[in-house]
């Protein structure tokens, strides 16, 4: 494919050509109670092509490889019938050509794990959920594993090939007593082997304990606390409430939003520190060569409390005069590439549990995530469960946490940033712009935020 | 030799899901365009029964052989097959689900029609923000089984999405609208843009929202937090795991009598319809509450199978808000979900609340525990109402609530102007008391 790739892009006659072709293998098992709903392995492979022809896109998706040179001239034409109505043309930042070779590392390959092990795995942790408690009335347990290896042509020279992992887990329980149903459930994600998936029993025992647990969990009573969020849910914040905003091609024809989002303006406090970094040894959310052939970097969207930096695309870069930052990612070929987010976390800070369960009279310690969204400035977030917090004690246990709040307001409101730190991939995924679920990761220490609004009855 | 011979070799029985989509697509970003593309994407997917065990392998490029092979070897780990393949049925009426006009609609039109809607905005809003995206094209799907099952089907799709922001210093919002037709006449981009800026204009001032238990409007874009649970808790599937409220109560009054929801499958060009599902089995109309009673669950091939219950057209790749594809193995999802209108303009429901919420919108829709019914939301685009009039949009406001116990005591009514919203979904706008509201 290397050849037929590089050639095509070579003779496009667009101003800017980019051809990708991805072969994608992957495994899939999947139980719910004693149902075994999936168990499959497959092959699939595809191409998008990008033509930028007087500062408009064209894009043709496409299956059938024989068809490369005339989806090109598809997308050149789709891209000069846009250029005619385009007053504000699309330039691209300027990069080094890239010529690179990257797979992923596995300790165990999960290519070469034969189906009936995962399914054994997957079955394993699925009869420790069901047999935990009489109470638990339904189980869901799901194994995925992808290997999509990624090919990069464009038309200035540049040539990728990648071979990107991804390892995710889920498990989740339902408990049912008198006509109450709660569920709980935990999830793991890793670009990493087989191996990063063993041992997780412990993990499907704390599982059904907690939708067990929640059966007696009182409903939170809605309001505005102090609240504790742990790791797992700190990092859900940092990404679904900040971190989506950073994405500069949201703020590509949005003036007023640049302005908001003018680099050097503090968000919070000194001791508060958020990264996006495409590479972590066997992290889910690596790049480390994005959609546009743009090597990875670490990059700091606050220090110190001030926003330092943007997620760029090769165009976002261009229109604001900064240098691309890899974050130009696909979720399949399939998609284009637009502004993601990869392994983004929030850095650890000083201070102990003690220290900041210290002083709060009446608060919420509010763990892992369901799942977020957002909105702009507003956004919201479910935690999985959730303690009361009474004179600096960690109390009963309530459900039905949602926070939500403006994203300024609760930056600047962090009082407290902990010295632990946790960084994890969910098996789920990141949603923008109709592709999902991107393989990202997350991370945070806990972080103590005062005046946050909880739904409740 | 096709690959149904092939697998009936090795196998006892075997379906064959094949798609090809084909369409065009535009994208604008801060009111001006900024991708046209196409897509031609083909997609198979395979399940086997062999030594009665079921496998599913899906590609696309892929050979046959390969296909075939990926779900031998699942079946070779599988799992007894529950059930049996789409036979051979009688002739069933044709739902009309493809109008050729769709495929006359060019690129250009879609640009004209997507600058035009920036322009309306911008005239009455000149400061918003304007983003949009439009698309055409079709679904070719065909299922064929080696045990006579045969089906296939082209659809179209003409599809519009417009969304507005007010992005100002310390106040940022947005309100969004979005379309999906089968017929080119059905898409009324008028009314789609006459909802958007009905919003804005309500939105003009920010007023404070009523705490509490006030009286709570769903518009047709807001309800889906009440129905998002009854998707699932109608999923036969789920209440043969035992995981719905919904569980043993066929017959029973479980909603307020003025509630009746149907799954209608054969709404002719309906934005979801379809003559058969992605089993090959016919769809059709299927009553799931009327007046308040539970009526019937909805099935797929597997979950009829394990439930001892009739398959009902439902096995559907992706869930019932879309998604899916070839690469996905079907399962019980709703085509349509239809509430029946009361009596009544969205006007005199606004006078009749007095003092209450309207949501449009929220965020977090469906994170939560909603097999249970709860819901907690952040009310993304919401208005307050007071004295029987719309006085602005609220902001930092929560809803929350059990969506089962809403629909059974909390019904105060039901409008009578239903709309299409999240593709598949044609509801009246409801007004509810017993949601709980939180603001900061």
């Amino acid at each position: 494919m290397e050849d037929r790739l590089r050639e095509a892009v070579a003779r496009s006659h667009a101003d800017y050509t980019e051809a990708r072709w991805e072969q994608v293998a992957r495994s899939r098992v999947a139980f719910q109670r004693d149902q075994l709903m999936a168990l499959e392995s497959g092959e699939e492979a595809g191409g998008i092509v990008r033509c930028l022809v007087r500062g408009a896109w064209g894009i043709a998706v496409f299956t059938d490889p024989a068809e490369l040179p005339h989806k090109i001239e598809e997308a050149t034409h789709l891209a000069r019938t846009a250029s005619r109505h385009v007053a504000d043309p699309v330039g691209l930042a300027p990069v080094e050509r890239a010529e690179a070779r990257h797979d992923g590392e596995m300790r165990r390959d999960f290519r070469g794990v034969p189906l009936d092990e995962k399914r054994r795995l997957a079955e394993g942790y699925n009869r420790l959920l069901l047999t935990h408690s009489p109470t638990i009335a339904s189980t869901s347990v799901r194994y995925t594993d992808t290997w999509r290896k990624v090919s990069y042509a464009n038309s200035e020279g540049t040539y990728v090939e990648q071979g990107i992992p991804d390892v995710t887990l889920s498990l989740a329980a339902v408990a049912r007593k008198n006509g109450d149903i709660q569920q709980a459930f935990e999830s793991l994600g890793y670009g990493a082997g087989f191996d990063a998936v063993l041992g997780k029993e412990e993990m499907a025992r704390t599982t059904a304990q907690r939708a067990v647990d929640l059966l007696a969990a009182k409903p939170v009573q809605g309001g505005t606390y102090t609240v504790i969020l742990d790791p797992d849910l700190a990092g859900v914040f940092i990404h679904e409430a900040f971190g989506h905003i950073c994405e500069a091609d949201f703020l590509l024809r949005n003036e007023p939003m640049r302005k908001v989002m003018q680099l050097g303006t503090r968000f919070g406090v000194e001791s508060l520190h958020v990264v996006d970094d495409g590479y972590r040894p066997g992290e889910r959310g690596n790049a480390p060569y994005d959609d546009e052939g743009v090597p990875w970097r670490k990059a700091y969207l606050i220090k110190n409390g001030i926003l330092t930096g943007l997620m760029h695309s090769r165009a976002t870069a261009h229109k604001m005069k900064a240098t691309p930052t890899g974050n130009a990612r696909a979720v399949s070929w399939e998609h284009e590439p637009i502004v993601r987010m990869r392994n983004t976390y929030i850095e650890p800070g000083e201070a102990t549990l003690e220290e900041m369960l210290d002083g709060i009279e009446h608060g919420i310690y509010a763990c892992s995530a369901f799942g977020g969204e957002t909105m702009f400035e507003q956004f919201t977030f479910s935690a999985a469960w959730g303690h009361e917090i009474t004179n600096g004690v960690i109390g009963p246990m309530v459900r039905d946490v949602v926070l939500t709040g403006n994203v300024f307001h609760t930056l600047e409101n962090i009082e407290l940033i902990g010295r632990d730190f946790k960084l994890e991939g969910s098996a789920g995924g990141c949603g923008k712009g109709g592709q999902s679920p991107l393989p990202t990761t997350t991370g945070a220490p806990h972080v103590r935020v005062r005046n946050v609004t909880v739904g409740g009855r | 030799m096709d690959i149904l011979n092939q697998a009936a070799h090795k196998a006892e029985a075997a379906e064959l899901y094949e798609e090809l989509r084909e369409g065009v697509a535009v994208n604008f970003n801060g009111g001006e365009i900024e991708t046209a593309g196409s897509e031609a994407v083909r997609g198979r997917a395979l399940r086997v029964i062999a030594g009665g065990r079921l496998g599913f392998a899906s590609t696309a490029g892929g050979s046959d052989g390969a296909l075939l092979a990926s779900a031998l070897l699942a079946s070779s780990h599988g799992d007894p097959a529950p059930f049996r393949f789409a036979g051979k049925d009688g002739p069933q009426a044709a739902v009309p689900v493809l109008d050729r006009e769709v495929a006359g609609i060019g690129v250009e039109d879609l640009i004209t029609w997507g600058e035009d809607a920036v322009r309306r905005i911008r005239d009455e809003f000149p400061e918003l923000i304007v983003n949009a995206s439009l698309g055409r094209g079709t679904h070719e799907v065909a299922v064929r089984t080696s045990t006579g099952g045969e089906r296939s089907e082209k659809r179209s799709y003409l599809s519009m999405a417009v969304e507005a922001e007010l992005i100002r210093q310390g106040d940022i919002w947005s309100v969004y609208a979005s379309r999906s037709v089968r017929r080119a006449s059905n898409l009324d981009r008028e009314a789609l843009l006459e909802n958007l800026l009905r919003e804005l204009r309500w939105g003009r001032e920010i007023a404070a929202p009523p705490t509490g238990k006030p009286p709570v409007l769903f518009l047709p874009s807001g309800l889906p937090v009440l129905l998002l649970p009854l998707m699932v808790g109608f999923s036969g599937l789920s209440v043969f795991l035992g995981t719905s409220p919904l569980k043993g109560r066929l017959g029973e009054t479980a909603f307020d009598p003025r509630l009746s929801l149907t799954d209608d499958g054969v709404i002719p060009f309906g934005p979801r319809s379809r003559s058969f599902d992605d089993e090959g089995v016919p769809t059709g109309k299927l009553p799931l509450i009327d007046r308040g009673v539970v009526r019937g669950f909805y099935y797929d091939l597997r979950a009829a199978a394990l439930a001892k219950a009739e398959p009902t057209g439902n096995g559907i790749k992706g869930g019932p808000l879309g998604g899916g594809g070839f690469r996905v193995p079907p399962g019980p999802a709703s085509r349509h979900l239809v509430l029946a209108p009361g009596a009544g303009t969205l006007d005199d429901l606004i006078r009749e609340m007095k003092d209450g919420l309207i949501v449009a919108g929220v965020l977090g829709l469906g994170q939560g525990n909603i097999q249970s019914g709860a819901f907690s939301n952040n009310v993304g685009i919401g208005f307050a109402v007071k004295g029987g009039k719309v006085v602005g949009r609220v902001k930092n406001t929560m809803i929350a609530g059990n969506a089962y116990d809403i629909l059974k005591d909390g019904v105060v009514a039901i409008g009578g102007d239903a709309e299409w919203v999240f593709g598949g979904l044609h509801l009246p706008p409801l007004l509810a008391r017993g949601v709980t509201v939180v603001a900061q």
